[in-house]
């Protein structure tokens, strides 16, 4: 109990620091604000899938359902934090490029994580038995590992060859204020700490779930 | 037919005649897929018209009719085990290792098949610059091999969900969608006279990868 107050205290914190503390970045203005929410929610994103996928390897491994907890659970959580990542992107992107959308690598990548995993939950969702959806699922997760790479660093390179990169890259030099990292960061703390509580909920749940089908 | 489980060369012979032999006796998936090809590229063409010098729209408007009318068709081969309930048969004599490279080589030769009707008619309805055949051939010949590879390492994992068909090509799409991003850019660069070594590269690499990677998964896919 306490711990989940503190985290949202944590974040709260990290929300207002972002809008009252933190300078503006010359060339983005307001827009800048989003950068608090939506960079750590994109990495967390990432942190999910890639939480998925591991578990999803050790489920094949070892046969343990709890693996597969894990794994789906970061997979649906994942798609949660992707959506709102997409959709914080797609806003400043209107508010700085004039469109909601216009298949930036970055845009392009994260969007095929999204179908990725759409997918894989439809998958666990049109399989029937207990360890047999365990099994195609985390199978399916091994097969889209090896196209995340293609898709996100290959595909692009030569197909979208006319699009610049996002403007991370200019404010990614040393310059950059040392407070924008900081909220950042307490930022992304706090959001993957939400993410591996919200997961523990969920392998719980999983894990009652099996006890009560048993008993 | 060896009794024991086999890897052999011979059981993927074996299990790629069987195939080829069971398609011929109904002819339902290649009509089938072929029918779909045909009626997506008339609309196609009745809707778009000529459009000869934009090689970029008949590009992407090829490899789609291919990949949709492939897609119809290619979970088929698993599926069809599945539904006649002449699975466990299969697994009785060969490894899963080699029904799946029959079945690879089947879908490769279904793939070939489409494309001999499916290409020469679109180049026919649709026009387009003179091809550079050289590339025009690599770029077909990897592009049906990566989503030949996909296709049947999903169509495996699909035959054994409910709904298959509705799932296929969702399920398959991301999976396909570096293969259409290299074969599209590919077949354009070919048609605007441009090298397409890197597209090639892509296609056989990510072809090359799903092999290696179907070897390692398709024992665990059938195991009750």
């Amino acid at each position: 109990m306490i711990l989940r107050v503190l985290l949202f205290l944590w974040l709260a914190a990290g929300m207002i620091a972002g809008f009252l503390w933190a300078p503006l970045v010359p060339v983005l203005g307001a827009t800048t604000r989003v950068f608090y929410f939506h960079f750590p929610v994109a990495l967390v994103t990432t942190l999910a899938f890639g939480w998925s996928m591991l578990h999803s390897a050790l489920y094949l491994l070892r046969r343990d359902l709890g693996h597969d907890d894990h794994a789906a659970g970061a997979a649906e959580l994942g798609l949660l934090f992707c959506v709102v990542a997409t959709v914080s992107g797609s806003m400043w992107a209107k508010a700085m490029w004039g469109a909601y959308w216009n298949w930036d690598p970055r845009e392009t990548s994260i969007f095929f994580l999204f179908l990725i995993y759409a997918a894989y939950v439809a998958l666990r969702a049109a399989v029937d038995g207990e360890e047999r959806p365990a099994r195609l699922a985390a199978v399916y997760s091994c097969i889209a590992f090896v196209a995340v790479p293609f898709l996100i660093f290959v595909v692009p390179r030569i197909y979208f060859s006319l699009h610049p990169d996002p403007l991370f890259n200019t404010r990614g030099k040393p310059d950059i204020d040392p407070r924008i990292m900081l909220v950042a960061t307490w930022m992304f703390v706090g959001l993957t700490a939400l993410f591996f509580w919200l997961l523990s909920l969920r392998v719980r749940l999983g894990r009652i779930e099996r006890a009560r089908q048993d008993a | 037919m060896p009794t024991g489980r086999s890897s052999s060369a011979g059981a993927i012979w074996a299990i790629l005649r069987k195939e080829c032999r069971s398609e011929w006796r109904t002819r339902y998936g290649m009509s089938s897929a072929l029918l779909f090809a045909v009626t997506t590229l008339t609309a196609v063409s009745f809707v778009t018209g000529r459009i000869v010098d934009r090689t970029d729209i008949l590009a992407a408007l090829l490899w789609i009719v291919l990949v949709f009318a492939a897609l119809a068709s290619l979970a088929h081969t698993f599926v069809r085990e599945v539904e006649g309930h002449t699975m466990t048969m299969l697994r009785l004599v060969a490894s899963p290792t080699s029904i799946a490279l029959g079945k690879l080589g089947f879908n490769l030769l279904f793939l070939m098949v489409l494309e001999v009707v499916t290409v020469p008619l679109f180049l026919v309805l649709m026009g387009g610059p003179p091809l550079h055949w050289g590339r025009f051939l690599a770029v077909m010949g990897l592009g049906s091999a990566a989503l030949a590879a996909a296709a049947t390492l999903v169509g495996a994992v699909i035959a054994q969900t409910r709904g298959r068909g509705a799932l296929f090509a969702a399920v398959s799409l991301p999976m396909l969608l570096p293969v259409l991003a290299g074969a599209v850019s590919g077949t354009r660069g070919q048609w605007n006279g441009v090298p397409v070594d890197a597209e090639l590269r892509l296609l056989a690499a990510y072809a090359a990868v799903l092999l290696g990677m179907s070897l390692l998964l398709y024992d665990h896919l059938w195991e009750d």
